[in-house]
């Protein structure tokens, strides 16, 4: 069973969190509080954390710069109340892999816990695969099986994405953020547009559907029935 | 009190010190005049004796002691010296009791000290006197007294130095008087500021049309207030739009759940319900979020997070992903961004504000229509404009667009809070840019960027003049 440390001082939310992750099969740790968080971090080895920004004893990012100074590379999500964009990035210059600020949305967390967990492993392949799709790097072409895919400069990329994450939920925020560089969530649905548009080409009338619309909570790409 | 004020005043003691380095110059410049007088009158005075020698000497032997006598009898005054010796020093003619032994023969003016017999006694003089050798061994001696270039030196010295006193007291009088009229200055911007405090925004500080430095000092104070007093108005309206525009989805929220909780039976029925108030509160969220980042951006300086930004690439980025939108409302969204244009700017921000823009564009602009994205050169300034053929804003609607929460009749229908032009205006004043709005018909949106942010990549591109 995967194992997530999660360091926040607000108990009520903390409860939902640990439910959410519990009702998904983690097991889950908690510490409300700073110092105690970093001992358990060192002494359990969690395959990930999720720490709150504010913390009593020691404040989050304090925690996780010690971490990453004794070389404890296990994946961060940082929780924060401080939204600004250079929180944001403070959060991640100090060794956070993902930051999310509150109020979150639960499937937002547990999209991006999941991503931190199954991150794409750096690979020098030229051809990317998943399913019965297969990107060439090189050329920027895309096949579906024989079926050649005339894709946009942009619908590739956003192919490109959701395969290197492949049967992982992938929500708007994170879309916006890592496809587009939108650091900001525009009013219109505009990943939806895109979505359906990149649906179209890849998800042809006689083919199965791989890319799927979770309700309420983003977008998925199986490679399985 | 007001003495002792007058007295420690900056401006009492900078008259002082102008009046101490007037007194020195003037002293100074006295010393100077009367040192020229006294040099030009023993000039004269010797050039006199001279030509009297010259005349005298040029006579012949005889006719000599009767130039002499003639001379001193004309000499009303006696402050004439004259003297004839023989080689052996025996006296000939003249006034001169001996002949005086510092004397020099044959050499220019000098001064010296004789010894007079006056029917008072026996005095000593200082004259100046020149001697020459005669053809026949006499010596001639010609001299006058210097005591009287000397009194007329006296007496201009006098009469200047009794000119620096009135001076001297005229210079104080003015330094205190100025210093008085600082002092009545400060004080009555003193009271003004007072009243700023006290909380009556709408005072201003005095000053007339002068160019002086207290006036204009004034000026940009008020500058400063009017500012304040905007920002200040600014935030207290938001008090009253946050109110409204934050309740109204809340108590949507509260009224679901008061309802659903009383009347729903059905699981799907209080899912339902469940549903409705996440999404007003969703909603609530997104403006204060909206709100503290509009904060944060009017008040920020996050020129730290300035960078070079291509601005042509920028605009190219925000057509592209809003190309499938406008698809969908069959809109013809284009972009034209021949020039390689470069600021310096906060590239996410500047994409926000783009993108704004042209969300509106295409959110505002019926099936069928236009929404252009162009990249302008100006004189000297970099134009990102955005037009479509949609409603437009009107001349009357220019201002209070900008206002928050601001939302026109023509698009109520559309989804949206009404803060999107005012996180564009934030963001553009962030930048030191312009926001211009431009009245129909259809819409036309600015943003117009000075030339020093601006670096043109190849400036051998046609200059496009703006219409």
């Amino acid at each position: 069973m995967t194992k997530v440390l999660l360091i926040e001082d607000d108990s009520e939310t903390a409860e939902e969190i640990t439910a959410e992750l519990a009702d998904r099969g983690f097991e889950v740790e908690w510490s409300a509080d700073g110092i105690e968080g970093l001992d358990k971090a060192r002494s359990s080895r969690p395959d990930a954390m999720i720490v709150d920004r504010l913390l009593p004893g020691m404040n989050g990012l304090a925690v996780i710069e010690s971490l990453r100074k004794d070389q404890v590379r296990t994946p961060v999500l940082v929780l924060s109340a401080l939204g600004a964009v250079d929180d944001r990035i403070r959060g991640l210059r100090m060794g956070g892999d993902d930051y999310l600020t509150k109020p979150f949305a639960i499937v937002e967390l547990v999209a991006r816990v999941e991503a931190l967990l199954r991150r794409p492993a750096e690979s020098r392949d030229t051809t990317l695969r998943a399913g019965p799709l297969e990107l060439d790097l090189i050329e920027r072409t895309a096949k579906r099986g024989d079926r050649v895919i005339d894709l946009l400069p942009r619908e590739f990329r956003l192919l490109e994405y959701m395969m290197q994450r492949s049967d992982q939920l992938l929500t708007r925020a994170m879309l916006l953020e890592e496809v587009w560089n939108y650091k900001f969530v525009p009013a219109t649905n505009l990943v939806d547009v895109h979505m359906g548009r990149l649906r179209h080409k890849v998800d042809g009338p006689n083919d199965v559907p791989m890319i799927h619309n979770v309700r309420g909570a983003g977008f998925i790409l199986r490679t399985g029935p | 009190m007001l003495q002792a004020q007058i007295i420690r005043s900056n401006t009492f003691r900078r008259a002082l010190a102008v009046t101490g380095a007037f007194a020195v110059f003037v002293i100074v410049l006295f010393g100077f005049i009367y040192w020229q007088t006294d040099q030009y009158l023993i000039a004269r005075s010797d050039r006199m004796i001279a030509r009297q020698l010259n005349v005298i000497s040029a006579l012949p032997g005889e006719r000599r002691l009767d130039a002499i006598d003639e001379h001193l009898r004309q000499d009303s005054r006696g402050v004439q010296y004259a003297g004839l010796f023989a080689a052996d020093g025996r006296r000939i003619a003249g006034n001169l009791e001996q002949f005086p032994p510092e004397l020099k023969m044959n050499d220019s003016v000098q001064s010296l000290s004789v010894v007079r017999t006056l029917p008072t006694g026996r005095e000593t003089r200082t004259i100046r006197a020149v001697a020459r050798r005669m053809p026949n061994g006499d010596a001639l001696a010609i001299g006058r007294e210097v005591d009287e270039t000397r009194e007329i030196s006296h007496v201009v010295g006098q009469a200047l130095a009794l000119g620096l006193l009135p001076a001297f007291c005229l210079c104080l009088l003015a330094g205190a008087w100025l210093s008085m009229r600082a002092q009545e200055r400060v004080e009555d911007v003193n009271q003004h500021v007072q009243r700023i405090i006290a909380g009556d925004l709408r005072e201003r500080l005095p000053h007339r049309d002068v160019d002086d430095p207290f006036s204009r000092l004034a000026a940009i104070v008020n500058g400063m207030l009017d500012e304040m007093e905007t920002m200040i108005h600014a935030l207290a309206g938001v008090g009253n739009d946050i109110a409204h525009d934050l309740r109204t989805p809340l108590t949507r929220a509260r009224l679901a759940l008061e309802r659903g909780r009383t009347n729903a039976t059905t699981m799907e029925q209080l899912q339902a319900v469940a549903d409705k108030a996440v999404a007003n509160i969703d909603q609530s969220l997104t403006i204060i979020t909206a709100l503290l980042r509009l904060a944060a951006i009017e008040n920020s300086r996050r020129s730290a997070a300035f960078g070079n930004v291509p601005l042509h690439e920028l605009l190219r980025e925000v057509c592209d992903i809003y190309e499938p939108i406008a698809e969908n409302k069959n809109i013809n969204l284009r972009v034209e961004a021949g020039h390689l244009l470069n600021v310096r700017g906060d590239r996410d921000l500047l994409l926000e504000a783009v993108a704004n823009l042209v969300d509106n564009a295409i959110k505002f602009t019926p099936e069928g229509g236009k929404v252009d994205i162009e990249l302008l050169l100006g004189d000297s300034e970099a134009i990102v404009r955005v037009s479509d053929t949609g409603p437009g804003i009107s001349e009357q609607e220019r201002e209070a667009v900008l206002r928050r929460f601001y939302r026109s009749d023509k698009i109520r229908s559309t989804p949206g809070v009404g803060l999107g032009l005012n996180l564009v205006a934030a963001i553009v004043k962030l930048h030191g840019f312009r926001l211009v709005i431009h009245s129909g018909p259809g819409g036309r949106l600015e943003i117009i960027c000075p030339d020093e942010q601006m670096r043109e990549e190849r400036p051998w591109l046609a200059d496009e003049r703006k219409n």
